[in-house]
This record gives structure tokens, C-alpha cells and sequence, in this order.
């Protein structure tokens, strides 16, 4: 089964990175930092974390903090789901 | 008068005054005067031509501004990169304007090292934090930007003279072609533009705006440069990844002002903490890019109580704006973008030329100071768009008995997809590389946020061995993130006209594909 983590980084790699390389993509690079993701890839990431993980995600909580790499994203993720 | 007269005034006027505040900096008018000097005092020791073009590939805000007014002060013509690029629209965009110098920053290496060995003109790099030098370029000399802004050069040689006639820039716009064409404007148009919009906007030297657009569009460009000329304040943040942090900085910094295209107003209304702040600073926002529909308007109102809202029309052809609609007729006039601009004459014309009474369909035609020279080296082109009645637009639109102007359409299929302008030839022509594609139809697709989202309808060849994410892959390979189709519709055919022409208008409800 796969880890939060691992589905994470399977949808960064397919929806915004389309690269099969895994090495693509640390876990720890910010989407902001490195161009990964844009504004609108934002929202598409949100729609994906809440329907994937049967999560609310505020509105509040839209904030560096919590999306801005795989690491942040999987504890987020983590915290919401505990 | 120059573009690089209002930083030169702004300096001496407000020397110690924050005119940046980017991250955690700011930066004064005589920073930012002393950065562009050294810089342009460098640059003439190449000696190059006059109107030489210096291309900016960055999104560090000191870094873009000094170097645009160092490219200036040095005698050249500005070209602002979109940095969300390819290697492929990289090398075409520096060759295509024959850049004698690129300044940019490492971040942008996966992109430098394989599109400038192809870039004969190059003469010299500027990079930000320049660790090794990039191999290929043997002659071309390549410079640390840090270096130069702390070195104690000054001019060894007078810097050129140039008049307002002269070349200032150029921007790159999607063509209706495929490959992004080059709107050349001189300092007279920029600088009427400037004028028009300052005025219209009673813009001040208090004016401390929240800048998001990015500097490469005319939109980020005309903010960029409005509020230096008034000796105001710019708070930029391009990225609009996090809303939230944009809202913070906008309390914290006490702006007066914001500016945004339709899709920033609707991401900051559908998914961002909006109604926990409060903006009793903001004085104005504007929107560019299309008319705000009544309930926008309405919640923008509600969120934004102090502000006056400008509804904004324009093209990078017209060095930016046209029109305008006054904040007092927001509510009665939903769905106009007002009239003409300060400066500017706008009529809606037939095919024939001749003016459309009240109530018709015309394409908008615009006379004034800020319509640019041309496209660069594409002289047809340029024809075809300025002509003895001015710039026709290809936007058609129909105006009330007050003169209040509707857009109704496009006669492009330029795809609007946020703060982009989307040529649907230009993935048509990647897509069509593909071994497994037939052909291909891009379309735009509405969308509440985006405006549109982009759409490829593709045939593929017989016994195709293909996936989608595989024309996904070969798209981003030659494209910008931006511009691959945010879905892909197999079809076994497309609709045609008796002439064999795409009818794209068939494609549109595709509902009835699927």
C-alpha cells in the first residue's frame, strides 16, 4: 500500500513535473522556490489532498507552512487525517 | 522624455525612500539609481550599437528593475523573459530579438545551458550568483550581477544620448502564428501610456501598491513603471502560489493599491482567507484582462469596502491601456470596460474601415501615442494590425448611446488562461510532433477560475502506441508549464469546414464527444 508521501509524489510527478524520474523531485524542495507548481496548480493540488484524503482543507490553512514540499504536504496531511 | 527619467526624478526627489520591498528587502530610489548605473556603466564598455537589446530572465524584482533601467541608461532596448519558459521558447525569443546580453539567475540554469550555446548573437551573461561559468559560451563573457553592484565603478565613457522616439522595449505576446512575436515600443509610447494611467488612477507619491503580475507582461510592466514615475512604492510578490501570505503582506505593508486579472480576484474570493482581514489603506484596484461580472463586483465591493474598482482594457500593443471604466459606474454599467483612456481615441469599425453606429458590432480601433512601432522584424504582421485607421485590435465590440464600450468576442483564438495569452498553434505545432499524433485542435474551455482552460483534441495515427501523460511529457518538453492542455480528448476525427478547415466552433461543446 502506498504511503501518503508516495501518493504525494506520484501526483507532483504525473500533474505538474510529467516526469517519470523519481529523482525529479525532493522531498524536501519548495514547489514555490523551484517553479514546480504555479497559482492555479495550487487549487488543482487542494481539490486532489481534499478528494484523496476525504479531507477539508480551510481556507486558513492554505499557507506555505503546510503545502510548500512533499515533507510539509505528508505531515500536513498527517495531522489532518490523525 | 525617457523611461529612465522617472527613476532619475523619483531619485533625486525621494532619494532615501523605499521604492521595493521584495522578501524580506527594500530598497531606496538612489539603491535602485546606483544599481542600474554600475550596471549600465559596464554594459558601455562593450560598445555595443545603439538599440542593442538586453533580454532580463528573472524573477528577483532589485535584480529585474536595475537591470531594465541599467539596459536603458546603456542605450538598449529592454526584453523581459517570461520565466516560466522552455529551452526551446528561450533560445527562440533571445534569437529572435538577437539579445547582445541576457541577465539571469542560476535558477534558471536547466534552461541557459542548453538554449544559450544556440544563441550566436550573446555577448555577454549577467547571472545571479555565478559559481562556474557555463560551458559552451567560450565567447561569451559571462559576470556575477553581485560583483558588479559592489564594485566602485563609475562611467569611464559618457553613456549615449537617445531621444523618446527610440526603441525602449520589447515585449513578447503569444502569436496567432505559433511562435511569440515581439511588440516594439518606444519611449514615447511608454511614457504616454504612464501618463494616461497615473492620471486616471490620481496616482501619488504615497501610493505603495501590491505588485503580482509579473514584470514581463505589459500589465506587471505598466505597474511597474506608473507608480516609479509618481515616486511611489512597489510591495511585489509574482508568485500568488499562497494567497494568504499576498493578503498579510498587503495589511502589514498598508497598501493603497492592487492589480490583478480576473483570475487573481477569483482565486483571492474562492480559496483564501479573504474575509479575515481588513484593508482600510487600499485605495484602488484594477482588473485587466476582461469585464467584471455584477456579482464579482459585488463581493469585491463587500471585501474591499475602501477601495474604488477600475475596470481595465488593453493590449501589449498599446503599451498596455485603452480603456477604462470609472469605479462611480462599476454597478450601472456590469459587463463594460468603459471608455477610452486619457490620450487615446477608440472607434469600432466595420471591415471596410467605416465607424459602426451605437449599438453594432465593430472591431475596436485605437489612435494615440502609445501604440507601439510594430512587431519586430515582421513586417507583415505589423501591417496587418496598423493601418491609416490606427491599431485594429481583433477585438470586436459594440458600444451604448453614451459611448460605454461591450466587448462581444475575439476575432483570434487566442486562448485567456489567467494572467496568459495562449496561441493554440504553438501546441498544435508540439503536439503535432508527436509520432502517435495525427493532428491536433487546441481550444480553450471556460473556466470559473482561469477564465479558460486549454484543451488539445488530438487523432491519433493508426495503431498508435501512445499515452496521454506521454503527450503531456513531449508537450512540457517544448513548452512552458503554462502552456500544456490541462486535459486531452481522443477523437477519431475533426470537424471541417467544405474547405477542409479545422471548425474549431465544433469542438467547443465537447460534451457531446465524450
Amino acid at each position: 500500500m502506498q504511503t501518503n508521501e508516495e501518493k504525494i509524489r506520484a501526483f507532483i510527478l504525473n500533474n505538474f513535473l510529467f516526469d517519470a524520474n523519481e529523482g525529479a523531485l525532493a522531498n524536501d524542495a519548495s514547489f514555490l522556490e523551484q517553479g514546480i507548481i504555479d497559482s492555479t496548480g495550487v487549487l488543482e493540488l487542494v481539490e486532489w489532498l481534499e478528494e484523496a484524503f476525504a479531507i477539508k482543507i480551510e481556507d486558513e490553512e492554505l499557507i506555505p507552512e503546510n503545502l510548500d514540499s512533499v515533507d510539509r504536504l505528508a505531515q500536513f496531511i498527517g495531522k489532518k487525517t490523525s | 522624455m525617457l523611461v529612465t527619467n522617472y527613476l532619475i526624478a523619483s531619485a533625486e526627489r525621494h532619494p532615501g525612500k523605499n521604492a521595493l520591498f521584495y522578501g524580506s528587502r527594500s530598497f531606496t530610489y538612489l539603491e535602485l539609481l546606483a544599481s542600474s548605473q554600475k550596471i549600465a556603466s559596464w554594459l558601455n564598455e562593450f560598445r555595443f550599437d545603439a538599440g542593442f537589446r538586453g533580454a532580463i530572465l528573472n524573477d528577483d524584482a532589485f535584480e529585474y528593475i536595475s537591470a531594465y533601467f541599467a539596459i536603458l541608461l546603456a542605450g538598449g532596448v529592454v526584453v523581459g523573459l517570461n520565466t516560466q519558459t522552455s529551452d526551446a521558447e528561450l533560445s527562440h525569443v533571445l534569437d529572435d530579438c538577437g539579445a547582445s546580453v541576457l541577465f539571469t539567475a542560476n535558477k534558471f540554469n536547466r534552461y541557459l545551458k542548453s538554449a544559450l550555446p544556440r544563441c550566436s548573437l550573446l555577448k555577454a551573461l549577467v547571472l545571479s550568483g555565478l559559481r562556474e561559468e557555463l560551458a559552451g559560451l567560450e565567447s561569451c563573457v559571462q559576470q556575477d550581477l553581485g560583483e558588479l553592484n559592489h564594485c566602485p565603478c563609475t562611467a569611464s565613457s559618457p553613456l549615449p544620448r537617445r531621444s523618446s522616439y527610440d526603441f525602449a522595449q520589447i515585449i513578447y505576446t503569444s502569436g496567432t502564428t505559433g511562435k511569440p512575436k515581439g511588440v516594439v515600443l518606444r519611449h514615447a509610447n511608454l511614457i504616454a501610456n504612464t501618463t494616461s494611467i497615473v492620471s486616471y488612477l490620481q496616482l501619488q507619491p504615497n501610493d505603495k501598491v501590491m505588485a503580482v503580475l509579473p514584470f514581463h507582461y505589459s500589465y506587471g510592466n505598466s505597474v511597474l513603471l506608473t507608480h516609479l514615475a509618481v515616486g511611489g512604492s512597489l510591495v511585489v510578490n509574482q508568485s500568488f502560489l499562497y494567497p494568504n501570505v499576498i493578503l498579510q503582506q498587503m495589511v502589514e505593508q498598508e497598501v493603497t493599491g492592487f492589480s490583478g486579472v480576473p483570475s487573481t480576484f477569483a482565486i483571492l474570493l474562492s480559496r483564501s482567507a479573504l474575509a479575515a482581514y481588513s484593508f482600510p489603506t487600499l485605495r484602488y484596484l484594477t482588473q485587466a484582462g476582461a469585464a467584471m461580472s455584477p456579482e464579482l463586483a459585488r463581493q469585491l465591493n463587500q471585501a474591499f469596502p475602501t477601495a474604488n474598482i477600475y475596470i481595465m482594457y488593453g493590449q501589449t500593443e498599446a503599451s498596455a491601456r485603452l480603456a477604462y471604466l470609472d469605479p462611480a459606474e462599476l454597478v450601472q454599467r456590469p459587463g463594460s470596460i468603459g471608455k477610452s483612456i486619457p490620450g487615446v481615441e477608440l472607434t469600432l469599425r466595420d471591415r471596410m474601415g467605416k465607424i459602426v453606429n451605437p449599438g453594432e458590432i465593430g472591431e475596436i480601433v485605437a489612435c494615440g501615442e502609445n501604440i507601439m512601432a510594430g512587431y519586430w522584424n515582421r513586417p507583415e504582421e505589423t501591417r496587418e494590425v496598423l493601418r491609416p485607421e490606427g491599431l485594429w485590435t481583433g477585438d470586436l465590440a459594440r458600444s451604448d448611446e453614451e459611448g460605454f464600450l461591450y466587448i462581444v468576442s475575439r476575432k483570434s483564438d487566442l486562448i485567456k488562461c489567467g494572467s496568459h495569452r495562449i496561441a493554440p498553434k504553438e501546441i498544435e505545432d508540439v503536439l503535432a510532433t508527436h509520432s502517435a499524433v495525427h493532428e491536433a485542435a487546441v481550444i480553450g474551455i471556460p473556466d470559473e477560475i482561469l477564465d479558460e482552460r486549454i484543451r488539445a483534441c488530438v487523432v491519433l495515427r493508426p495503431e498508435a502506441d501512445y499515452s496521454v501523460k506521454d503527450l503531456l511529457v513531449h508537450c512540457r518538453k517544448y513548452l512552458p508549464l503554462y502552456k500544456v492542455p490541462h486535459e486531452v480528448v481522443v477523437l477519431e476525427d475533426l470537424p471541417r469546414t467544405t474547405t477542409g478547415k479545422i471548425k474549431k466552433s465544433e469542438l467547443r461543446p465537447m460534451e457531446a464527444y465524450l
